[in-house]
């Protein structure tokens, strides 16, 4: 089993999940960051008013998968979060040892 | 009744409940039955003891004291013990009691006390105290509990009202804050949430602790008549929702709504209802229940109070503002109706309500009652019954508009003024995103916004601004009023339904054609700015391009700004998270820089406008359309996006007046402020002469935009405000006013004895807020000219020493974008100097000339 986690921009959401679920991927833990790699932020005035909008708002995807699906998702992420621009995001992939579902403590894949 | 009995009795009883018997008679046998059982183990344990248990009694508390058990609620039981000796003797025999129970599967919660301790008022611990409120002999010794009951306790509680009162008060407040303060939740909770069975035993309890007599009993007969079927409603749900999960789960989900509309769970007379439908009747009788409580909690003060209290509260009196005359009055910090018979005429319920509105003032359940008699006796008539769009657009135009609303909603005189309303009463739209039925939903967001005048949190900070500087607050207001009456309409597209709604209120109440325009824009755009922030790239240029393209100009973006962000925020109250919010404000401020960085990019081409042409011809009669292609050509595209084809045939009729005379002015008053629109041939220094003419008359200007069309026709348009009140006080100087202007901008009068002959004293007044001044100059914005964007601490005469010192350094003004917040003032020029861009050492000059006005 591993663990992705997927930065990508907002405005990508939509399609990434619709490809997603196409894929048989249907749960996911969504959470709003900020932040930034080598997409610098940029200074904004408005009114006088001078402020660096230095973190960027992104979203977070969070899924643990069966290793025969990992390609499959991360291909289906890269394919539909990617605008050839800088600031698109990243996906990071780890190994995951166990899950145990609580309700009725099934274990390892299946689980899932 | 024990073990198979017991359980084939609760069987029983639910096969009688689903069979139709009444909730109430559902609850009393499930006590009974519980009632025997607890004795009976009681009575075995005992023997079994070699006890007959003096000094030990067994007491029912809170629900189950009342009688009123739910098929899986907890039996509030306690044991009460005549002394401490007999509490460590009966320890064993409470065990074995306890275990029991357990076994037989009663969910119990048990508490034991001394009848010395029961004297003592446990200060963390009110909800004992309120508990035992509802006490009940079930078992022992019975000289205990009597001792209890007759004794001890009318005592103390007399002694702890004060205490019990203010728990009561926190505890309740606490548990609607909790729920948003509102009944009306698309999944509610029958016991807890506002509304529930909790809020009817609140009541009580309030009642019961500040010792209501009987009169006052009496004269209540009527609302617990209609409470006490509220109870029986809301009862048979909480029954039929613990048979159906088989546990004390009081959540009335969609599934189980369905479920209960199918049965008519709760109701008699044989009509056939859909869930949404059922839920209506649902949220009546939550309504009846909640008003109960919050007319308690309000009246509390009817403690009796000690003698010294009394005398000093009669001496000081209730803190109350001169009335002026009015039929109404603010005591402590509430509206009251001092003549009830003046409220049947709507035109003062309706100063009422714009009173509240302004001062953000509550009205007073007492005063809302009052005009509740009113609308609920027909025989009596109502003076004024039709309310005029202006008298509305003083409620919705004022800075607490939901201080009115929400009381009008309660008492119908919303959906009187605006019937369509009544689309969405109580209407639960099924959805796991929106937690508020959809009328709850509106009026929260306009309690939103109105909240913004000091945001409670972070997320309101942006936003602040906005609410305060917006311009037609009221077209907002009444386009989130009926942003989603779509939902209650048979349409696919709520938004279609929802301008549907509009064409009849439009209609009825007499808007004006670009009223209509503003409010049909917010109301079809609604989700599109939510939309747009969460579906496209908000740092993509082309991104704010298009978004700019629809919403066209300033103004209606602050307004659909504040509608998303409103929109967003009452749907739950964890919708609009601080990164939304922050999503939302970076695309408004994108929008905003657009509007004011791209003006010239964009001139108009008449040839591309053919509706917009026919339009002006025919607002301005003209024969044809040559000439207006001649006056519109080359205009900055903002030109049309802040003025309507009306508006525009009126500066073409200027402008064909100017073969007659060469300036051509028109002056209107707009509310409280003026509005100046001045056409003549470009001309050195005309920006600022204007400026000076109006700071020489004492007029303040808020804001002003400057337009040339291709031809060299200047457009300029100035709003200000009188602040001597001349044009009031005097209108027959609107006139010398016109003439003067005219003479000082054609060279005929010089403008300095105007300036010199102003009062110096206003330029003495020490400013509110110290603003920093600051001037910013911008290469690439713009294709041909710089632009120089100016923050500065406002003063009179200060745009006529801006529009000078350009003027004077050879600068020319190409468009004028003036603004002002509070003291603040905000202003963007494009400047050209000999058609081409400022260089950097003009730059630099005309910075440093700049802010030495600046700082004057």
């Amino acid at each position: 089993m591993m663990k992705l986690e997927a930065i990508i921009q907002p405005s990508r959401f939509e399609s990434v999940k619709d490809a997603l679920r196409e894929v048989g991927i249907e749960g996911m833990t969504v959470t709003e960051v900020r932040g930034h790699g080598r997409q610098k932020g940029h200074t904004e005035v408005y009114r006088g008013r001078e402020y660096t909008v230095d973190l960027l708002p992104k979203l977070k995807l969070e899924m643990v998968l069966p290793d025969k699906l990992v390609s499959t998702v991360v291909d289906t992420i890269l394919k539909t979060a990617k605008t050839g621009k800088i600031g698109d995001g990243k996906i990071f992939l780890s190994r995951v040892d166990e899950a145990i579902r609580i309700r009725n403590e099934e274990r390892g894949e299946n689980a899932l | 009744m024990l073990g198979p009995r017991a359980d084939d009795e609760r069987k029983r009883i639910r096969l009688q409940f689903e069979a139709g018997v009444s909730a109430r008679e559902t609850v009393l046998s499930l006590c009974a039955l519980a009632d025997s059982s607890l004795q009976q183990i009681f009575a075995q344990v005992v023997r079994v003891h070699n006890a007959e248990a003096p000094g030990l009694s067994l007491l029912a508390l809170g629900g189950y004291g009342r009688k009123l058990l739910f098929p899986y609620s907890d039996l509030d039981i306690l044991f009460l013990f005549g002394s401490d000796k007999a509490e460590n003797e009966y320890r064993p025999l409470i065990s074995d009691f306890s275990r029991i129970l357990w076994d037989l599967g009663f969910r119990v919660s048990s508490a034991g006390r001394t009848l010395e301790e029961c004297k003592r008022i446990e200060a963390d611990n009110a909800e004992f105290h309120l508990a035992l409120l509802d006490r009940r002999f079930l078992a022992g010794d019975s000289e205990v509990f009597e001792k209890l009951d007759t004794r001890i306790l009318p005592t103390s509680e007399k002694q702890a009202r004060p205490f019990l009162l203010a728990e009561l008060d926190k505890l309740t407040r606490e548990r609607l804050t909790r729920y948003g303060n509102t009944i009306f939740h698309l999944e509610p909770n029958v016991k807890e949430a506002p509304g529930g069975l909790r809020d009817f035993q609140a009541a009580v309890w309030l009642r019961q602790i500040a010792g209501e007599r009987k009169e006052t009993l009496k004269a209540n007969a009527v609302e617990d008549e209609l409470s006490l079927g509220a109870v029986d409603f809301l009862s048979a749900i909480r029954c039929f929702l613990h048979y159906s999960n088989a546990r004390n789960d009081n959540t009335l989900t969609y599934e189980l709504q369905a479920g209960a509309a199918e049965r008519s769970l709760g109701v008699f007379d044989g009509v056939a209802r859909n869930a949404a439908e059922w839920m209506r009747l649902y949220f009546r009788h939550a309504r009846t229940l909640n008003r109960q409580l919050l007319r308690n909690l309000e009246q509390k003060a009817v403690l009796p109070q000690s003698l010294t209290k009394r005398f000093f509260s009669a001496a000081r009196g209730a803190k109350i503002e001169p009335d002026d005359g009015r039929p109404f009055v603010v005591r402590d910090g509430l509206f009251e109706v001092l003549d009830q018979s003046a409220m049947s005429d709507r035109a003062v319920t309706f100063g009422l309500f714009t009173e509240a509105a302004r001062a953000g003032t509550p009205l007073s359940r007492r005063a809302e009652r009052g005009i509740a008699y009113i609308m609920k006796h027909p025989e009596l008539t109502v003076r004024n019954p039709e309310i005029s769009w202006p008298a509305l657009r003083e409620i919705l135009g004022a800075d607490y508009p939901g201080v009115a609303l929400r009381p009008m909603q309660r008492l119908g005189l919303l959906t009187e003024v605006l019937p369509e309303f009544a689309r969405i009463d109580s209407l639960v739209v099924r959805d796991f995103y929106h937690r508020y039925t959809v009328d709850e939903h509106s009026l929260r967001t306009i309690e939103h916004l109105q909240e913004l005048a000091d945001p409670p949190d972070a997320r309101g900070v942006n936003f602040q601004t906005l609410w305060k500087t917006i311009d037609r607050r009221d077209l907002l207001i009444f386009s989130l009023l009926l942003h989603d009456i779509g939902k209650g309409m048979n349409v696919e597209n709520h938004v279609a339904g929802s301008l549907q709604a509009l064409d009849t209120a439009a209609a009825r109440l007499h808007l004006s054609e670009e009223e209509k325009t503003e409010v049909h824009f917010l109301i079809e755009h609604h989700l599109d700015m939510s939309a747009t922030v969460q579906r496209r790239d908000i740092f993509d240029p082309s991104t704010i391009s298009a978004f700019a393209g629809m919403v066209s100009n300033q103004e209606r973006l602050q307004r659909l700004c504040l509608l998303t962000y409103a929109d967003i925020h009452a749907v739950n109250p964890e919708a609009l998270t601080p990164w939304k919010a922050d999503m939302l404000w970076q695309l408004f401020v994108a929008t905003s820089n657009h509007f004011s960085r791209t003006l010239d990019r964009d001139r108009l081409h008449v040839h591309d406008e053919v509706l917009l042409l026919d339009q002006v011809a025919a607002h301005s009669r003209a024969a044809g359309t040559v000439e207006i292609e001649r006056f519109l050509e080359g205009f900055p595209r903002r030109y049309l996006a802040v003025h309507s084809p009306a508006e525009i045939a009126s500066h073409f009729v200027l402008y064909r007046g100017l073969a007659q005379q060469s300036v051509q002015t028109d002056l209107r008053q707009t509310g409280s402020a003026f509005s100046l629109t001045l056409l003549t041939a470009d001309r050195p220094a005309l920006f600022s002469t204007i400026a000076g003419v109006l700071a020489g008359w004492g007029m303040n200007i808020i804001k002003a935009d400057a337009f040339a069309n291709a031809g060299g026709v200047v457009l300029d348009t100035f709003h200000f405000t009188d602040l001597h009140r001349t044009f009031e006080m005097n209108p027959t100087e609107i006139e010398r006013f016109r003439v003067n202007l005219a003479e000082i901008v054609n060279g005929k009068l010089p403008l300095e004895p105007l300036l010199r002959s102003r009062d110096v004293a206003s330029r003495a007044r020490p400013p509110k807020v110290a603003v920093d001044a600051r001037t910013t100059f911008d290469q690439r914005s713009s294709d041909h000219s710089t632009l120089l964007e100016i923050m500065a601490q406002d003063r009179p005469g200060l745009l006529y020493d801006i529009g000078s010192t350009l003027a004077r350094l050879g600068c020319n003004i190409e468009v004028a974008l003036i603004d002002t917040e509070g003291q603040k003032v905000i202003d963007v020029f494009y400047l050209t100097e000999q058609g081409q861009k400022l260089t950097l050492a003009k730059q630099e000059s005309l910075g440093q000339a700049l802010q030495q006005n600046l700082n004057q």
